[in-house]
């Protein structure tokens, strides 16, 4: 008996598992038409983008550039058909219930947050027209100074005007990075004033390399089109501490931190061995003016 | 030793003993060709495999992530353990003054400068980049035990090439004298460059007897570094089944057990094809299998004392290793080794039936067959069970087994050991001419008289 319901079990658990991983995700039919209780306006748009980006955009990608996550099955891009198919209540039952590697977002957002993301969703939906359109980005120009005494990197930026004049960028955030190994550390944020300029003041407790150089990354935020500005190194850092990964006191170390002890009983019994052989050598090159006497 | 008088029986059997040992110089027939064509054409495999390895990298291999050391450090294990047996026989047992041993010298040098060779290539095989070798001298540390056993590798092949070459400079000079046509000429320019004007005085002989007896000491605790270094490779980790402080001498001992196999093997080799039954006789093959036997009894020593005192302990990564070699994995291999190449030959050999050329022969090709599986046993199941578990990789990085052309560059090995010993047969006597004449009884003074023709 117990067998049988052990097998049952298998069963139904091999077949909820084959479900889960391969099947049609259906929604119920008194879900798919529930009616979105937000409206569509540029205000809730916006509000649903931010959601989207903070939540979903790690495995669906930006709406549009098909750069999702590459896992089976793929999660669709925001702005394809497999998406936008849906009706507003079947992508919300969606996003409550989840699938798979698709979680459940019930407990994680509020009713209100999953419309708004259902807002978000028609704004690239071909039945709607968008509220939320971006521009294309200005193209603009950089560049920057470090000033090592006074402590400060000066930035400027310009961009041309719809007549094709260069004009300065006004009112626009400039972000500051360091070169760090692994990438770019970010270490403030400077808007321009009216001459398209703008001051960073470097803190004084900066750490640079082991000597202090600092390199730093210039770059212009979203919807600018613009070189980074990459600044050689400047000595306003403070020197880097190189912590001895190694102590003096174990066996195994470097050469540079060996123990007296060790070096020696090596270079004594190498170069022990080898005077010997050396030495017989040396007889074995006698036994040659040996054979006259 | 028993002086002979009579200058006409010294005479005659000092040409007697030239002869023989000279057969293997002399002979030339369809075997010898046949065998350098086995040789040469494995090992020829064997470098095409390594060619192959070079190309395309240690991919080829079967080592990855967890099990970097794989057949290659093995075998390095294996040779430089056979290779032990030329301080052993042809330095210890000659500053004790045991005769029996002196005919063997030979051979267990032959065995030593082969082995450590092959060892030295074998560490270049394991790399995928050989020409990083260099970095070794050029960055090596002095507290790394690499660095100490790369050095005292080099050390060890000097020392027994001249502890080779000492001894034969007087036979060098008797080959030089006595041998005609029937040598070829590049053979005879050879030995005339190599016996230095040997001519057999007696500064001569006095310079050559220190000569050696400074080698013999020298090569004790060099012979004893090496192998104890080699150990702490394993042994100075904190692996389980390498972190021992038993390593050294338990290694130690295991050498001496595969070297001394070789060496019979060998000797049972020459006394068949090189006719030289008067030479290796029943009693060398007798007094080898006694010293197998003691050998072997100190391995197990050390085998017990290896798996016993962790096995009562069985400490959690410890236990895992111990279980998995002992009822695991490798179950089999374990036990085949230790009662098969171990337990078996010692009761064996304590009778003399088995201690006969024969016999004692086929226990030695079990016991050198053994020798290198159990260096298998030592290197590989440890590095299968690291201490962090092993998680998101390929299920073939959990385990290891050889590919093939491991298995054709570990061929190589042999057949290029096998080569070098080969070649020191066919340009040199195996066994000490002179040593062994004046063993018999036969004065200094007529080795250096040129025969009557
Ligand atoms: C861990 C990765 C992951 C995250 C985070 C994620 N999704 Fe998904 N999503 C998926 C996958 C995978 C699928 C496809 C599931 C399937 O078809 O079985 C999917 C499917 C969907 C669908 C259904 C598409 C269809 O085929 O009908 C919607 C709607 C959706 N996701 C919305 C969201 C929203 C909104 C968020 C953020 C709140 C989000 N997802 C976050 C992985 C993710």
């Amino acid at each position: 008996m117990i067998k049988k319901i052990n097998l049952l079990i298998v069963v139904v658990l091999f077949f909820s598992v084959q479900q889960g991983i391969s099947q049609e995700w259906l929604v119920p039919a008194d879900k798919q038409n529930v009616k979105n209780p937000l409206e569509y306006n540029l205000e809730n748009v916006k509000k649903g983008k931010e959601i989207f980006m903070r939540e979903c955009k790690s495995c669906h990608g930006e709406p549009g550039k098909n750069n999702a996550l590459a896992l089976t099955p793929a999660p669709p891009d925001v702005a394809s058909t497999t998406m936008q198919k849906n009706s507003e209540g079947a992508m919300f039952y969606k996003i409550t219930t989840g699938k798979g590697i698709m979680p459940s977002f019930k407990a994680t957002l509020s009713e209100d947050e999953r419309w708004l993301l259902v807002n978000y969703f028609m704004n690239f939906n071909p039945k709607k027209s968008p509220v939320l359109v971006v521009a294309p980005p200005v193209k603009a120009t950089l560049s920057a100074q470090v000033d090592a005494d006074k402590k400060l990197v000066t930035v400027f930026a310009e961009f041309k005007n719809k007549k094709g004049e260069e004009e300065k960028l006004t009112e626009t955030p400039v972000n500051i990075c360091i070169e760090r190994a692994f990438g770019n550390l970010p270490v403030g944020q400077v808007i321009t004033n009216e001459n398209g300029a703008a001051d960073f003041k470097i803190p004084n407790n900066l750490i640079g390399d082991e000597e202090g150089f600092v390199t730093f990354v210039v770059s212009l935020g979203e919807g600018f089109e613009a070189k980074k500005v990459v600044l050689d190194k400047a000595k306003v850092g403070t020197p880097k501490e190189t912590p001895k990964l190694i102590r003096k006191g174990v066996i195994w170390s470097t050469n540079d931190n060996i123990p007296m002890w060790m070096l020696l009983s090596y270079l004594g019994a190498i170069g022990g061995a080898w005077i010997t052989i050396g030495y017989v050598v040396f007889q074995i090159m006698r036994i040659k003016g040996m054979s006259k006497g | 030793m028993n002086k002979i008088e009579s200058p006409e029986e010294s005479r005659k059997l000092l040409n007697k003993i030239v002869f023989d040992l000279t057969r293997s110089i002399v002979k030339k027939d369809e075997l010898t060709r046949f065998w350098f064509f086995i040789l040469i054409m494995f090992s020829a495999v064997g470098l095409w495999g390594w060619g192959i390895q070079i190309d395309k990298g240690l991919g080829v291999t079967g080592m990855r992530d967890y099990v970097s050391w794989g057949m290659y450090i093995a075998n390095f294990v294996f040779f430089v353990a056979v290779s032990l047996i030329g301080f052993l026989i042809s330095s210890t047992l000659h500053l004790l003054n045991i005769s029996w041993s002196k005919p063997i010298s030979r051979v267990a040098e032959q065995v030593a400068i082969a082995g450590v060779a092959l060892a030295g290539i074998i560490i270049v095989n394991d790399m995928g980049h050989p020409d990083r070798l260099l970095n070794v001298f050029i960055h090596g540390r002095f507290a790394s035990p690499i660095v100490w056993d790369v050095s005292v590798v080099m050390t060890y092949l000097t020392i027994s090439v001249l502890l080779f070459y000492l001894p034969l400079i007087p036979d060098l000079a008797i080959l030089r004298d006595r041998m005609g046509d029937e040598v070829p000429k590049w053979k005879m320019k050879i030995y005339s460059i190599l016996a230095l004007g040997w001519n057999g005085n007696a500064k001569q002989y006095k310079t050559i007897y220190h000569a050696m007896r400074v080698l013999m000491i020298l090569i004790i605790p060099v012979g004893l570094s090496i192998h104890t270094v080699t150990s702490w490779l394993f042994a100075a980790t904190l692996r389980a089944g390498w972190d021992s402080t038993i390593m050294g001498p338990y290694f130690v001992a295991g050498a001496f057990v595969a070297g001394s196999a070789a060496v019979v093997m060998l000797m049972y080799a020459y006394r068949l094809r090189y006719g030289l039954k008067e030479y290796f006789e029943d009693i060398h093959f007798d007094q080898m299998g006694k010293l197998l036997v003691f050998v072997s009894l100190l391995y197990l020593y050390f085998n017990v004392n290896e798996f016993l005192v962790p096995g009562y302990k069985m400490k959690a990564a410890e236990g895992v290793h111990l279980l998995n070699i002992f009822v695991g994995r490798y179950a089999l291999m374990f036990w085949s080794v230790q009662i098969l190449g171990l337990i078996l030959p010692i009761i064996l050999m304590l009778f003399r039936f088995f201690r006969k050329p024969l016999p004692l022969t086929v226990i030695s090709v079990v016991v050198l067959i053994g020798a290198w599986f159990k260096r298998y046993i030592i290197v590989i199941p440890t590095l299968e069970h690291p201490f962090l578990p092993i998680q998101n990789v390929p299920a073939e990085f959990h385990h290891y087994s050889p590919t093939g052309i491991e298995i054709m560059i570990t061929l190589f090995s042999f057949t290029a050991a096998l080569l070098i010993i080969t070649i020191l047969a066919k340009l040199f006597p195996v066994i000490t001419i002179w040593e062994y004449a004046e063993e018999k009884g036969i004065d200094k003074k007529y080795f250096s008289e040129q025969p009557k023709s």
